[in-house]
C-alpha cells in the first residue's frame, strides 16, 4: 500500500483533502482498505482504476455521501465526524458533479441553480440569478436558463449540474464519473468545461475513464483496486514508467 | 386532445404555486392518425371474426335492454320527479333560513368568482374541439331517438268491474307511445341533425383544429341551466301554519333572479381575469387566490354562514389584546429568531416553544392546567414558525415579510376561533345549521384541507430516520386503517364530547370533520409514502451535496417531487372522501343522503318517493366525482407525469 507523500509541502501549498487510513465496509465486504492520500489546494487529482476498485467510494466519503467507518478525512482543515454541523460545513466548500446529472426534475436550470445558493447562502434572489446566469455562460449555455432539465441534452444537463455546484461557490470540486452516462458526442463539451475549471485553479478530484483527460489535466493520478491505493504518481509517469504490476495490467487492458 | 403538450410543472421554492403555462403551447396539434370510415370502422372493431360477430350482437342486446330498463323506469307515471323539484331547496341547502337567504347567495357567489378568475389566472382551461362537441351531440341525439323507441308506453289503470278484484292495466300500443313523444323525437332529430351538420359542413381539418375553450362551454351549461329556471316551472315545498304544502312553480320564481345573479358574477370574474392576466404580474393574484381557496371554506363556513354573534366586551377586554400579544410579542420573537447569526440558540428557543404548547396541550386535555384553547394553538403555530425562523435570514425584507405573514396568520387564526367559539346568531334549533349539499361540501372541502398537511406529515414521519416518529406514524396509520369509518365518526360524534374537559365544547360538525381528517389523513399518508420511496436516491445526494439541510431538501426536492407522483391516488382518496360523506346519513346529520332517502319520503306529498331523490342524489355525487377525476387527468397530463 501506497500514500501520497506530504504533497502540500511538495507543491508549496496548503493542504485541502486529508484522507488517512479510511476503511469503509459494506456488511462483510471491505470496500475501502486504508486509504491515504493527501490533496494540495489547486491541485488536480485523477483517481483510476477498474470498476468494484472503491474510487467511487472514497470520493463520496469526502462529502459524506457515504460514511467511512475507520480512519480520518478532513477537508479544508474540517475533520468529518458525526457532527452535523461540521458535514454541513465541508459540504457546502465541496462541490459534487454525478454521473447520473441528478438535476431536480421539476425546477427549471435557473431554479436548479440559484435554490442552495438562496436557502444555504441566503444570497438575494437577484444576486442569486446573476451569478447563475454567469456560471451559465461559463459553460456556454447560458440560453437555457428558463428550461427544464428534461428538455435538455445529457451533456447540457452535466454543464448545468456543474455550474449548480459552482454557484456555491466551493473551494473543492468532486467529480464521480461525470462523462460515463453521456453520448460519445457529448463528452468533449463536458471534459472542456471541467479543463477550464481546472486552469482557473480549482482544487478537483475526478473519477473517470478518460485516459486523455488524466494525461492532459491531471497533477497527479492515483490508481485504485481492490479498495486499495496501488500507486501514485504525475501523468507522465503513470503513463509511460508505471512501477506496479497490477498498474501495467490495467494499463495494458486499457490502452 | 385538448393539451397535446404537457407542460412540465414550474415550482418556485418561495411558493410552491403551480405555474401552468401550457395554454400558449397548444398550437402545435400532433398529426391524426386518418380516420376509418364507418364501415371498415365497424368491420374492423365490431365484426372482424365469427366470435366477435357473436359477442357484438349478444350485447348490443344486452346494452339496448338494460337502456329499456333504464328509461321505462325514468319515463313511468309512476314516477314522481315533482318530489325532486319541489324540495330542490331541502337538496340544496336543508333548512337554512329562509330570511337569512343572502348568506347562501353571498358565500355561492363569492365561489363562483373565486372560481372565474381562478380559471383564468391558472389557465386552468382546456379545449374542445368541434369535432369532439358535433360527436357529443350526434350521441345524444341518437340516445334520445333510442330512448323514444325503447321506453314502454304508459299503463293506464282500469277500475274493476267486479268490486272487490284487482284492478287491471291497459298499456299503450308501439303506436301511441310514439305518438305521445313527437316532441322528444323532434328534439333529439334536431340534436343529430346540428351534430351531422357541425361533423360534415365543417370537414376533416376544420372540426379538429376549431375547438372552443372548455370554460365558455362552462359558462354556457352554466348558462343554460340558469336559463330553464326562467322557463321550467320547478316545485317547492314548504310548511304554512304547521301544514305542509307543495306548491309548483315556486322554486324557479323565488332563485331566478339570484341564480342570473350568480351566472353573472362567474362570467364577470371569468372576463375580469382574462382582462388583467396578461397586463398584471402573474404571481400576485395566483397566491391570492391560492389563500382564498385555502380560507374560504372556514370564513363562509363559520362566520358568514353561521353569522356569530360577537361579544364586544370580551371581544375587546380578551380576545383583541391576547391577538395582539401574539402578533407583537411572537413577531418580535421570530425577528429575532430569524437574524442570521442565531445559529444553534434558535433551535433550542424553538425546541422549547414546542415543548412548551405540546406541555399546555397535554395538561388543558387533562384538565390539569387551564387555558385558552386559542393560546394553546398559538403557542403550538409559534413553535412552529420559530423552528424554520432560521431560513429566512437573508436579509432585512425577508425577515419583515416573514413576521408579516405571522402577524398575518395570527389576525386570520384569533378572528376565526373567536368566531366559531361565539354563539350563532341564526334561528335555528340544532346545532348544524348546515344540511343538505352545503353540508356534503363542506365536510368533504374541510375534511381535505385538514387530511392533506396531516397525511403530508404522517407520511413524512413514517419514512423518517427518526425511530420515535416512525414508530408513532405506523402504529397510527395501522390503527386507523383497521377500524371502519363509521366507527371512527359514532367515536368522534357521541364519545368524544363525554372526555372534552368541563366548557369546552365541539359541533358536532366539527367533531365529525376531525373524525374524517383524522381517517383520510392515514390513507392520504400511503399515498404519499407511495410517491417518497419513488424519489431516486441521487435527488436526496444532489440535495445533500449542495449542503441543503433535511427540511430543506424535504420542502424543495422531495415532496414537491413525491406529491406530482401521487396526483392520482390523492384525487382517488379526495374522490372517496367526498362519497363517504354520506355516512353523515347515519349518524344522523341532514346531509345529501338523508335529505334523498328520509326527509323527502316521509312528506305527506311524497310518501316512498324514495327512488326518485336518491337516482338524483347519485347523480350529483357521480357529477362531482366525474369532475375530480377528469380534472386529475388534465393535472397529470400538464405536469408530464410520466415524461421525465
Amino acid at each position: 500500500m501506497s500514500t501520497i507523500g506530504a504533497a502540500g509541502v511538495e507543491l508549496g501549498r496548503p493542504d485541502m483533502i486529508v484522507s488517512d487510513g479510511v476503511d469503509k465496509w459494506y456488511g462483510d465486504f471491505q470496500a475501502l482498505k486504508g486509504v491515504s492520500a493527501t490533496i494540495a489546494e489547486r491541485e488536480v487529482v485523477v483517481v483510476l482504476g477498474p470498476s468494484g476498485s472503491g474510487k467511487s467510494t472514497w470520493i463520496r466519503c469526502i462529502n459524506r455521501l457515504e460514511v467511512h467507518q475507520g480512519g480520518s478525512i478532513s477537508v479544508d482543515g474540517i475533520e468529518l465526524t458525526n457532527d452535523t454541523r461540521n458535514i454541513d460545513k465541508i459540504r457546502s466548500e465541496v462541490g459534487m458533479v454525478f454521473q447520473q446529472f441528478n438535476l431536480f426534475p421539476h425546477l427549471t436550470v435557473m431554479d436548479n441553480i440559484t435554490l442552495a445558493p438562496r436557502w444555504v447562502r441566503k444570497q438575494p434572489k437577484a444576486d442569486a440569478e446573476n451569478r447563475a446566469m454567469e456560471l451559465l455562460e461559463r459553460v456556454g449555455i447560458p440560453e437555457q436558463a428558463a428550461k427544464f432539465p428534461g428538455q435538455l441534452s445529457g451533456g447540457q444537463q452535466q454543464r448545468v449540474a456543474i455550474a449548480r455546484s459552482l454557484a456555491m461557490e466551493p473551494r473543492v470540486m468532486l467529480f464521480d464519473e461525470p462523462t460515463s452516462a453521456l453520448d460519445p458526442e457529448m463528452i468533449s463539451e463536458v471534459l472542456d468545461v471541467m479543463k477550464d475549471l481546472a486552469r482557473g485553479g480549482m482544487t478537483m478530484m475526478v473519477v473517470t475513464h478518460e485516459m486523455g483527460f488524466a494525461r492532459e489535466v491531471a497533477d497527479r493520478i492515483v490508481f485504485m483496486e481492490s479498495g486499495e491505493i496501488v500507486e501514485v504518481g504525475t501523468p507522465e509517469h503513470f503513463f509511460t514508467n508505471p512501477t506496479e504490476d497490477r498498474t501495467k495490467l490495467f494499463l495494458s487492458q486499457i490502452l | 386532445m385538448e393539451n397535446s403538450q404537457p407542460a412540465p410543472l414550474a415550482l418556485d421554492p418561495d411558493h410552491f404555486n403551480v405555474d401552468f403555462t401550457a395554454e400558449s403551447d397548444l398550437e402545435a396539434l400532433p398529426p391524426e392518425e386518418p380516420g376509418l370510415a364507418p364501415k371498415e370502422w365497424m368491420q374492423k372493431n365490431l365484426f372482424s371474426s365469427v366470435g366477435s360477430t357473436i359477442l357484438t350482437i349478444i350485447f348490443s342486446i344486452f346494452a339496448l335492454w338494460a337502456l329499456r330498463g333504464l328509461f321505462g323506469f325514468m319515463f313511468s307515471g309512476e314516477r314522481r320527479w315533482d318530489a325532486v323539484a319541489t324540495n330542490a331547496r331541502l337538496i340544496a341547502v336543508e333548512r337554512y333560513p329562509l330570511d337569512q337567504f343572502n348568506r347562501i347567495w353571498f358565500s355561492l357567489g363569492s365561489l363562483l368568482a373565486m372560481a372565474g378568475l381562478s380559471m383564468a389566472f391558472f389557465r386552468a382551461s382546456g379545449y374542445f374541439t368541434l369535432k369532439r362537441i358535433a360527436m357529443w351531440l350526434m350521441n345524444l341525439g341518437v340516445l334520445g331517438l333510442l330512448g323514444v323507441i325503447l321506453t314502454p308506453g304508459a299503463k293506464t289503470e282500469v277500475p274493476p268491474v267486479v268490486e272487490g278484484e284487482l284492478p287491471t292495466f291497459i298499456q299503450d300500443s308501439f303506436g301511441e307511445a310514439i305518438g305521445g313523444r313527437i316532441v322528444w323525437i323532434l328534439v333529439s332529430l334536431v340534436t343529430l341533425g346540428i351534430g351531422l351538420a357541425l361533423w360534415y359542413g365543417l370537414g376533416e381539418d376544420r372540426r379538429r383544429t376549431m375547438r372552443i375553450a372548455s370554460r365558455w362551454v362552462i359558462a354556457a351549461g352554466f348558462g343554460l341551466a340558469v336559463l330553464s329556471l326562467w322557463v321550467v316551472p320547478y316545485g317547492r315545498y314548504f310548511l304554512e301554519n304547521g301544514v305542509a304544502t307543495s306548491e309548483p312553480g315556486l322554486v324557479a320564481a323565488s332563485t331566478r333572479i339570484p341564480w342570473t345573479i350568480m351566472w353573472a358574477t362567474f362570467v364577470g370574474a371569468l372576463l375580469l381575469g382574462l382582462a388583467l392576466r396578461d397586463r398584471i404580474p402573474a404571481r400576485p393574484p395566483k397566491m391570492i387566490l391560492g389563500l382564498l381557496w385555502l380560507l374560504a371554506p372556514f370564513i363562509l363556513n363559520w362566520i358568514v354562514l353561521r353569522d356569530p354573534d360577537f361579544d364586544y366586551d370580551h371581544v375587546f377586554s380578551t380576545d383583541i389584546p391576547m391577538a395582539l400579544a401574539f402578533m407583537l410579542v411572537g413577531g418580535a420573537l421570530l425577528y429575532w429568531l430569524s437574524n442570521a447569526g442565531i445559529g444553534e440558540k434558535g433551535k433550542i428557543v424553538s425546541i422549547i416553544l414546542l415543548a412548551f404548547a405540546l406541555f399546555n396541550w397535554v395538561a388543558g386535555f387533562f384538565g390539569i392546567y387551564p387555558m385558552l384553547q386559542k393560546a394553546r394553538l398559538s403557542f403550538l403555530f409559534l413553535g412552529l414558525f420559530a423552528l424554520i425562523a432560521g431560513n429566512f435570514s437573508r436579509d432585512v425584507r425577508t425577515r419583515m415579510n416573514y413576521v408579516y405573514a405571522w402577524m398575518g396568520s395570527m389576525a386570520i387564526f384569533h378572528w376565526l376561533v373567536t368566531a366559531v367559539n361565539s354563539p350563532s346568531t341564526l334561528d335555528i334549533t340544532s346545532d348544524t345549521y348546515l344540511g343538505g349539499m352545503t353540508l356534503t361540501i363542506f365536510v368533504a372541502w374541510l375534511t381535505l384541507l385538514v387530511s392533506f398537511p396531516l397525511g403530508v406529515l404522517f407520511a413524512l414521519a413514517r419514512t423518517s430516520d427518526m425511530p420515535i416518529f416512525r414508530l408513532l406514524s405506523t402504529t397510527y396509520i395501522e390503527a386507523v386503517r383497521g377500524v371502519p369509518l363509521i366507527t371512527i365518526l359514532f367515536f368522534f360524534s357521541v364519545i368524544i364530547p363525554l372526555f372534552l374537559p368541563e366548557g369546552m365544547e365541539l359541533a358536532e360538525v366539527a367533531a365529525v370533520v376531525v373524525g374524517y381528517g383524522l381517517f383520510s389523513a392515514a390513507y392520504l399518508a400511503e399515498n404519499v409514502r407511495g410517491g417518497l420511496q419513488s424519489i431516486r436516491r441521487g435527488q436526496f445526494e444532489a440535495a445533500d451535496a449542495l449542503g441543503l439541510t433535511s427540511g430543506q431538501r424535504t420542502s424543495f426536492i422531495v415532496l414537491p417531487q413525491a406529491l406530482r407522483v401521487s396526483i392520482p391516488p390523492l384525487v382517488g382518496q379526495s374522490i372517496a372522501t367526498f362519497k363517504e360523506t354520506s355516512l353523515l346519513a347515519i349518524i344522523g346529520l341532514n346531509d345529501l343522503l338523508r335529505v334523498a332517502n328520509n326527509t323527502i319520503p316521509s312528506q305527506t306529498d311524497f310518501v316512498g318517493s324514495k327512488k326518485e331523490g336518491l337516482l338524483v342524489v347519485s347523480a350529483i355525487y357521480f357529477g362531482v366525482s366525474f369532475a375530480m377525476s377528469k380534472y386529475s387527468q388534465r393535472l397529470e397530463k400538464r405536469l408530464g407525469l410520466g415524461t421525465r
